[in-house]
């Protein structure tokens, strides 16, 4: 475990440890009561907290100005969206069926641009967006596997589709702005392909938190590599 | 507004019988991340940690970090001494 922590240049602290057990928990024990869903938000947000009040002291300095910069990241991404969104339900007659999804949606925004920066800023643009794109390529084997295991052509044809992900992380590492463009345009063709811009395949809010999980991870890591040598520091 | 900043902590872990990442850190009291983050130019440190590592090294601190556009300290020596 040490190993493969080192490996990834990953050493999470015992708060941080404990908070993503109660995310973990909190999201699990949901199904039951909804109240415990509050147990994912202290998990999430309490370390920091406890940080920014100065009674938690387990990040050196570039640990926390990269948290402090991610923070930073998100404030920006949410409160733009947040504009657009109102900007697009108030324009016309459009009524959200799940209003309280909304605050779904900024919390996946908040959580997975603040997320997606910290890992920038401790792996550097090259090194986070490849090892995003495998995380991305290893998840859609897994699932083709999931789906189609009895079926050995049918998982051959669906495993191809991850290669695009293996050759655009080493892609990344190489020619970064190559890869950042194509990253960018990947992002906006699973979109389109996606119709996460109609309602038909779910509403407004279920697809754009889709959107954010799928598309936003690749196009933060493209426009962070088009913007790699801007961006050296936290 | 970054400043760009040219730092030579990986020459003077090498020439400190090279040091490890890990070493170093310990010393100066942060994670090797940082160290690395340092090294590669994508974390610019705080005062007091440029003061660490130097200090760790047994230098001044203008000899571990220095503006990207200026040359370096012993040249500049070289021309006026």
């Amino acid at each position: 475990m040490t190993r493969l922590a080192d490996r990834i240049g990953w050493h999470p602290t015992t708060a941080t440890l404990i908070g993503a057990t109660l995310v973990v928990g909190g999201f699990l024990l949901a199904e039951a009561n909804w109240w415990f869903i509050v147990l994912s938000g202290i998990g999430a947000f309490g370390p920091g907290i406890l940080r920014e009040l100065g009674w938690l002291r387990d990040n050196d300095e570039f640990a926390r100005r990269a948290a402090q910069r991610a923070g930073y990241h998100a404030y920006l991404v949410t409160g733009l969206v947040a504009f657009v969104l109102i900007g697009f339900i108030r324009s016309g007659e459009r009524h959200l069926k799940h209003p309280e999804e909304l605050s779904t949606l900024f919390l996946a925004l908040l959580y997975f641009t603040w997320l997606l920066s910290s890992l920038l800023s401790f792996w550097g643009a090259r090194k986070a967006a490849s090892r995003i794109l495998i995380g991305f390529g290893i998840c859609w084997l897994l699932f083709s596997a999931a789906d189609s295991w009895q079926d050995p052509l049918g998982l051959l044809m669906h495993s191809l589709v991850a290669a695009p992900f293996f050759v655009l992380a080493a892609l990344a590492r190489r020619w970064p702005r190559a890869a950042g463009l194509l990253l960018i345009a990947a992002g906006v063709y699973f979109y389109f392909f996606f119709d996460f811009h109609s309602d038909r395949r779910g509403g407004l809010i279920t697809n754009s938190v889709t959107a954010v999980l799928l598309v936003g991870p690749l196009v933060g890591s493209g426009v962070a590599l088009l913007g790699e040598r801007r961006a050296t520091a936290p | 507004m970054k400043e760009d900043i040219r730092t030579e902590v990986r020459r003077l872990r090498f020439l400190h019988d090279e040091m490890t990442q890990e070493d170093l850190a310990a010393r100066v009291g942060v994670s090797r991340q940082t160290i690395i983050a340092i090294e590669k130019g994508r974390y610019n440190p705080s005062v007091g940690l440029a003061l660490r590592i130097a200090r760790a090294f047994g230098v001044r601190v203008e000899d571990v970090f220095a503006l990207a556009d200026e040359e370096p300290r012993e040249t500049r020596d070289d021309e006026t001494g």
